[in-house]
């Protein structure tokens, strides 16, 4: 009897780690190894049978060869059988009746993207993630769950290794340390009550597996660059636009008012660098390529009783700006350790840190880019002598990213513990009884120093540099330091009974959860630095005006009241109940209590005896739940009056303490409801083709939010004051629609693709508004968070265009843009702003993604895009800053008759043509397509890297938003900012390398 | 679990009870209604607005033709009469700002009865908080006209605001009427003098007087025409004869002492280097000083400065040189304004062409004037200009002086019974005052001379007070002055040395309509009441 060996592969081509190989009634068993190699004694004749979770079970017979490799099917049964994670506990996805949309921990690696928060765009249905800014350390996405319900808080909620809203949270996870995500997108999340109504996201991080010890190292070497610039005027045109502005403040005095002839010529031909530059202040300031690194290792394995998973990892993120400071790093570790002490009790002990290390200069990065993109083309940022220029009101950008004006060091550290037990109780066949103690802690820490420092104004008489002293105070150096320290404890414990009678299978719960959750700050400040040198508290001026010191701290708590019970019949008819009461101190005595249960169905046609399988439709299911989920996210105390110290008025040369009242009570204020029904309908048909469409209705009641608006001012009430009250109502309804495919050729090749589009639309039932609201500016019929703004219908080209079109102002200039006069009543006021159709949340965001494998190459594509979304960007352009060059050169001037955009003006912002009335010109239709994620690897099989130790080297190449397909002209269209001012998203090109060993 | 593992107490607010219990919370919770709360963008740099608009970036003057905002900040379209109900500018604080000063002073006058303290002190404190309500309602009237009224009612959340009287607005008469009855019982409790448990900072009886007095000459005044000059000149009477108030010798220092000391100001508002308002040296001095320019004076308010003789400038005899316009001027004039050849800090100022250092040819040439001019009233010549921080922004904000009561005196006696001897004293105090002596007015001139020269004298004497705003509507010669495009010059530097004037418009676009007497109540304020709140004339 030989030893009979082989490979086990998926039927995607990944070598299988795990699989239990064992031989047809005996007791003989194996398992394969990393590589997916197996060797166990066997003689001809024999069956190998092949089991893992989530493959179908593989027999094959020993015909005599020495060497069996096989491949396992995930394709259809496997895909059946495959357990995903639910809110306190797993089920198998055939007898799922709630909307959990999952994803696989490798799937997100593959985003180059090292916040985990990033990759979720495009590739899970329902989950409408938009990156907003490109900063290290803030680069995350925001994310909702089927798009906005409320005009209260959206976050959705984030459950880490079962620790509802753990400190620390999703985005600066290792995604090397995820196993899985599931999205809980209906009532399935009720579990989860009173926090459950935004969705709720489940992390589950990797567990060890038991066999020999497996080593992973993963070198990944990235190069950012911003997806897009504005680009802007440069010297000769902004100095003729602020000729033309000039012009049109006094128009007699000509079209040379600022600059003459010669200048503009100057500034067009460089003759002069000193006094006529022309600058590209982005050029200048920014690098055309950042690096980002990042290392991870990890070590997973295990014995019979004790199976542990080890990683560490670390990042390295470099900002943008050159010469700047700006830069993340990140370090982070995970021991996670299952050990089972006797036959019946398990316990888990998972432990995780990291260190988040932010640097910043002194200006953030909204200032920034406010500057860079303000600071004028016709300043330089250097003399040629090399000397900074006061660059744009004393802001020079090329300085202000550096550490020359001090620097703001940022590192937080987050550590979570979490300790599980699992205790079968004897006697009564599947009832266990499991718990559940965990502890966050973080701290954050903030220190900014700030120095003096010297820009140089040029007198172009004398030739002579004066400086200016900037930075720091009365020319010596500040200090700014706090500490935020953040715990959280949560304990739960809960009775499992989980068994099968036959054809009928019960899987129930009942627990107890509660937790506390407490934040300190203290702050301190210093002025009056004698030196540079010594950027500590202690070393700062001495006087009492020097000095101030600051400090807060609250607690919340929860207790909860929870349970499930699931039954099924034959994985043929399937309903569930689950529940939980929910206490909070956020809310008054007698109000602390909420109610929140849920139901839910399935029929799965597919396992009827009449049904045919195997013709066209493979498996058929249909699915509802119902329930009612609650949303809590509001500041607390609100039940009663509150009074703060407030100290700021003189008395007799002295401050003298003062207090205001900060908020009214609402001793009512309570839960926000939010009732979901889902229908459901999952298909695999043609054996390769998967197949889902949901539809969901969402109901939002008691929306926690302020009266701002009905509440008239003169109560002496205003908004500063008005508690939440449970007052709005919003509905959103939509559907989610997946369908994939998914087929191996043969051993060597394999494709894939896979599509999925997701409608979601809310309406406002109920929010408040002024009584006397034009029908066509209220909000309540429309969607969430539209624009209110005039539309713009054209331009005034002649004088005579002044008496066909009314405009706002008594002194129409040609131009300027025509304003619809909505109301029809001869005048443009306030009553002819008209609500947007679309704001700036996605009403429809789809992905698309695709990919296969032939021998040792994969590829992996992913397009991810949204559409029906607006967003409003009016640039701060005019003589306080320079102009994207989409208006700079399509400018309506007197000598550009035809120009598409409005004349120039002192300040946009307060312009006629601009933040004074604002317009659909500046309205932006934000819908995209953009290939978000490719991924292309090499796996090297050679004899002689086992003879190194070394069972599996893959390499590959991936890239991150590549390339945007978009009407938007100036910016990423996946930005928030109404003034286009934020650090850009990053265009990410990724080179990794895999050892396994 | 605990019991009571749910309800926690929070370590940074406190609860009414806790206020009504301890006299001295109850007193800290009086005093911060001296300020009030922010409301719109660019306010309250610093520490909280108080009344009107005071130090701010963009000033109350440069809505008028006093001056204008270099960086617009919301005043440009007041200038251009363009403010509507839905774009207020930098108006659009007072209606919001008010009423909540107004119910927060209530919920105080409507609960000391049950804080624990002295009678005399109980007493003092509600005669402030009657001062203190009224003022609000001055900042209301002389802005929106008549005021909705709401008496000591505090309003709560659940109150039904679809009732269409709490949206009645009083006539200007009875707004006036009941602010006034408010300060006639705040005058009667109020001490007459600051000191010891009523520190300098707190009202007196002087200031609720003058307030009256102040409201019953807008009253009197043709816009309003609801009050008798009579009545208006007997309150001035009554601040002039508590004989707690003089003219002090030096104008300059007025406005820098943050100390108060002196016994012109009847009522104004200290500040600290840790409580400060905006740096008045950086934010309006000139560019070649790394100043921002904020608020320059207009030409039209430096053609009202008479000649040292006590001339005006258009008169032939005054010796006025269109090409020395700086010389022999009111010394008012070197008090208020920065102009071209100045000295200010060390060298002179240079606001001309080409190659001034404080014009456009200078530095940082955004930061530069568009009116030719700089502001120099309440340019405390001791902190820096550069890296003000941690020293600037402590001058007092006056909000009345003797000086005020003076003119609001002769104003009304001249309308009540002509120029007698005792209008001539009050405004020849103004005039003579020590650091400025000008010449007493010449006698014999007529009521409507009179009344010329008082107006022209509050002009001067009051400039960036928050007087002028308010005076030209009263006097209903906004429609005059405030469509007189604004002004500024253009100086150019000729190669003998020499200089030239040349006049320009430095905001293009100045206008005025009738409607723009009264402010535009804000549109969300309308839309909240179902459009039930009246708005103003000519905004609807």
């Amino acid at each position: 009897q030989s030893p009979v060996k082989g490979t086990v592969t998926s039927s995607r081509g990944e070598r299988l780690a795990g699989v239990t190989v064992s031989v047809v009634g005996k007791t003989t068993a194996v398992m394969t190894d990393g590589t997916g190699h197996y060797a166990i004694p066997a003689a001809k004749g024999d069956r190998l049978q092949f089991t893992s979770i989530g493959f179908a079970a593989r027999e094959v017979a020993v015909l005599g060869d020495e060497n069996i490799d096989v491949v396992l099917d995930n394709e259809l049964v496997a895909a059946m059988n495959e357990v995903v994670v639910i809110g306190y506990g797993t089920q198998k996805k055939a007898t799922l009746t709630g909307s959990v949309s999952s994803v696989k921990g490798d799937e997100l690696k593959k985003s180059p993207q090292p916040d985990v928060s990033n990759s979720f765009a495009g590739r899970v249905s329902g989950v409408i993630a938009n990156n907003r800014s490109g900063e290290p350390g803030y680069d995350g996405s925001s994310i909702l769950i089927r798009g906005l319900a409320t005009t209260g808080n959206n976050d959705v909620l984030v459950v880490v290794d079962g620790v509802p809203g753990q400190i620390g949270g999703l985005s600066r996870l290792n995604p090397n340390d995820i196993e899985d995500i599931s999205v809980l997108k209906d009532a399935s999340a009720a579990v989860y009550g009173s926090r459950a109504a935004n969705g709720v996201i489940l992390v589950t991080t990797k567990k060890g597996k038991s066999g020999k010890p497996q080593i992973s190292y993963n070198f990944n070497q990235a190069f950012t660059s911003p997806t897009r610039l504005p680009k802007l005027a440069d010297a000769f045109t902004y100095a003729t636009i602020q000729n033309e502005i000039a012009y049109y403040n006094s128009q007699d005095k000509g079209m040379n008012q600022i600059y003459s002839e010669e200048q503009l010529q100057k500034f067009k031909d460089g003759s002069d660098p000193l006094n006529y530059p022309n600058t590209n202040w982005p050029d200048l300031v920014l690098k055309k390529m950042a690096l980002q690194s990042k290392h991870d290792i990890s070590v997973s394995g295990g014995g019979e009783n004790v199976k542990y998973f080890l990683s560490a990892g670390y990042l390295n993120q470099d900002g943008l700006y050159k010469n700047g400071v700006t830069r993340y790093k990140q370090y982070s570790f995970r021991s996670n350790v299952d050990a089972n002490i006797s036959k019946r009790l398990k316990v888990g002990l998972l432990l995780s840190g990291r260190q988040e290390d932010r640097m910043f200069p002194q200006s953030g990065a909204g200032d920034i880019f406010r500057f860079l993109y303000r600071a004028y083309p016709t300043v330089a940022a250097y003399y040629p002598n090399g000397l900074p220029t006061t660059g744009i009101e004393n802001g020079n950008p090329a300085i202000m990213v550096t550490d020359i004006p001090g620097t703001n060091y940022n590192p937080t550290l987050v550590f979570n513990g979490v300790l599980k037990g699992a205790y079968e109780i004897p006697g009564v066949k599947g009832l266990a009884l499991e718990g559940m103690f965990s502890v966050d802690k973080s701290s954050g820490f903030d220190k900014n120093f700030a120095t003096p420092y010297n820009l140089y104004q040029y007198n172009a008489a004398t030739g002579t540099y004066t400086p200016n002293v900037l930075g720091g105070i009365d020319k010596q150096a500040t200090l700014y330091q706090s500490q935020t320290n953040q715990y959280q404890y949560v304990s739960n414990i809960r009775l499992n009974f989980d068994r099968r009678f036959d054809k009928h299978s019960i899987n129930a719960f009942v627990g107890y959860e509660q937790s506390n959750y407490h934040s300190d700050n203290f702050s301190a400040y210093r002025k009056h630095f004698p030196t540079y040198t010594t950027p500590e508290l202690s070393q700062g001026g001495t006087a009492d005006a020097d000095k101030s010191s600051d400090g807060g701290s609250y607690t919340y708590t929860r207790k909860s009241y929870l349970g499930r019970v699931a039954y099924n019949y034959s994985e043929k008819y399937m309903a569930e109940v689950q529940a939980r009461v929910d206490g909070s101190s956020t809310f008054g005595p007698g109000h602390q209590y909420g109610f929140f249960p849920a139901v839910s169905a399935a029929w799965r046609i597919s396992n009827e005896d009449w049904f045919h399988k195997g013709a066209v439709i493979n498996d058929l299911k249909l699915r509802a739940s119902y329930g009612i989920l609650g949303n809590d996210n509001v500041g607390l105390f609100q039940y009663f009056n509150n009074y703060s110290l407030n100290s700021q008025y003189v008395i007799n040369g002295v401050i003298v303490p003062g207090y205001d009242l900060t908020l009214l009570a609402n001793p009512d204020i309570t839960w926000e409801k939010a009732k979901k029904l889902d229908i459901g309908l999952n298909a695999v048909f043609l054996k390769h083709f998967n197949l889902e469409f949901i539809y969901f209705q969402q109901k939002r009641t008691d929306i926690l939010a302020q009266r701002n608006a009905s509440v008239p001012q003169l109560s002496g009430i205003n908004s500063a004051i008005i508690p939440a009250e449970n007052i709005g109502k919003v509905d959103n309804n939509g559907f989610e629609f997946t369908l994939g495919y998914n087929k191996r050729l043969d051993q060597d090749a394999g494709i894939y693709f896979s599509g999925n589009l997701t409608y979601a639309k809310s309406k406002i039932v109920d929010i408040d508004e002024a009584p006397g609201t034009p029908e066509w500016q209220k909000q309540t019929g429309r969607p969430l968070n539209t624009y209110l703004l005039y539309n713009s219908i054209g331009m005034m080209r002649t004088t005579d265009d002044f008496s066909t079109y009314p405009h706002p102002t008594t002194t129409p200039r040609q131009g300027d843009l025509v304003y619809q006069d909505y109301t029809k009543d001869g005048k443009i006021d306030a009553n002819d702003m008209v609500r947007t159709k679309y704001g700036n949340i996605p009403q429809v965001t789809y992905g698309f993604t695709a990919g296969g494998d032939y021998k040792n190459i994969d590829l992996t594509i992913l397009f991810a895009g949204q559409a029906r979304v607006s967003q409003y960007v009016l640039p701060e352009s005019g003589t306080i800053g320079n102009f994207y060059s989409s208006w700079a050169d399509n400018r309506w001037s007197p000598s550009n008759p035809g120009g598409s955009y409005p004349r120039v003006d002192e300040r946009a912002s307060n312009s006629v043509n601009g933040g004074a009335y604002p317009s659909t010109f500046w309205l932006n239709d934000a819908s995209f397509i953009r290939l978000k994620n490719v991924e292309l690897g090499y796996t090297i099989v050679n004899p002689l890297l086992t003879r190194i130790k070394l069972s599996n080297v893959r390499v590959y190449a991936s890239g991150f938003n590549l390339f945007t397909i978009t009407k938007v002209k100036d910016y990423d269209p996946e930005g928030s900012s109404g003034s286009g001012q934020f650090y850009p998203q990053q265009r990410i090109i990724n080179l990794g390398l895999n050892l396994r060993f | 679990c605990k019991k009571n593992f749910l309800d926690l107490t929070p370590t940074t607010t406190i609860s009414d009870v806790a206020i009504l219990q301890d006299s001295a919370l109850f007193e800290d919770y009086v005093i911060n209604r001296y300020m009030g709360i922010k409301i719109i963008d660019k306010e309250g740099e610093g520490t909280l607005p108080g009344f009107g608009r005071a130090f701010e970036y963009s000033m109350w003057s440069s809505n008028t033709d006093e001056s204008i905002y270099n960086n617009d900040d919301g005043s440009w379209l007041i200038q251009r009469g363009q403010i509507a109900p839905e774009n207020l500018g930098n108006a659009g604080a007072f209606w919001g700002r008010s009423y909540r000063g107004i119910r927060d002073c209530n919920w105080a006058l409507n609960n000391i009865a049950s804080v624990t303290m002295s009678d005399g002190h109980k007493k003092n404190i509600i005669g402030e908080l009657k001062f203190l309500r009224a003022f609000r309602y001055q900042d209301l009237i002389r802005n929106y006209g008549g005021a909705v009224l709401v008496g000591d009612r505090v309003y709560e959340l659940k109150d039904n605001y679809s009732d269409p009287a709490l949206f009645t607005r009083a006539s200007l008469k009875a707004s006036i009427d009941y602010a006034v009855a408010q300060l006639d019982t705040a005058a009667q409790l109020l001490p007459r003098d600051n000191g010891g448990s009523w520190p300098l900072g707190r009202a007196t009886k002087g200031a609720a007087l003058a307030l009256k007095a102040r409201l019953l000459l807008y009253a009197a005044s043709p816009l309003y025409n609801c009050g008798t000059w009579a009545a208006a000149a007997k309150a001035a009477q009554d601040v002039i004869d508590l004989k707690k108030y003089a003219i002090q010798d030096n104008y300059s220092a007025l406005f820098i002492d943050q100390t108060m000391a002196g016994n012109e100001i009847i009522f104004g508002r200290q500040y600290t280097i840790t409580a400060p308002h905006v740096r008045m040296e950086i934010s309006n001095g000139p560019n070649g000083y790394d100043g921002w320019a904020g608020n320059t004076p207009l030409q039209n308010l430096v053609d009202a400065y008479q000649m040292d003789d006590g001339k005006d400038i258009t008169d032939a005899t005054s010796g006025y040189d269109a090409a020395k316009p700086y010389e022999n001027r009111d010394k008012r004039f070197y008090y208020t304004i920065l102009y071209n050849g100045a000295s200010y800090r060390g060298r002179a100022l240079e606001a001309y062409i080409p190659g001034g250092r404080d014009s456009k040819d200078g530095p940082s040439n955004w930061n530069t004037t568009k009116t030719g001019y700089y502001l120099r009233k309440f340019m405390n010549d001791a902190n820096p200009i550069q890296n003000p921080w941690s020293s600037a922004g402590q001058q007092p904000w006056i909000y009345i002086r003797y000086a005020e009561v003076l003119l609001n005196y002769a104003e009304a006696q001249n309308e009540a019974s002509g120029p007698d001897e005792t209008v001539y004293d009050a405004v020849n105090q103004v005039r003579q005052r020590a650091s400025v002596g000008q010449p007493p007015l010449p006698s014999g001139l007529s009521q409507t001379q009179m009344r010329g020269a008082i107006r022209k004298e509050r002009q001067v004497e009051l400039a960036f007070e928050e007087h002028r705003f308010y005076d030209v509507r009263r006097w209903k010669i906004a429609d005059v002055v405030e469509n007189t495009p604004a002004y500024g010059m253009i100086i150019t530097k000729n190669a003998n040395g020499s200089f030239s004037y040349e006049r320009k418009v430095a905001l293009e676009g100045k206008a005025f309509s009738a409607k723009n007497y009264w402010l535009p109540i804000p549109r969300p304020e309308i839309l909240a009441s179902d459009n039930k709140l009246q708005q103003n004339e000519g905004y609807q």
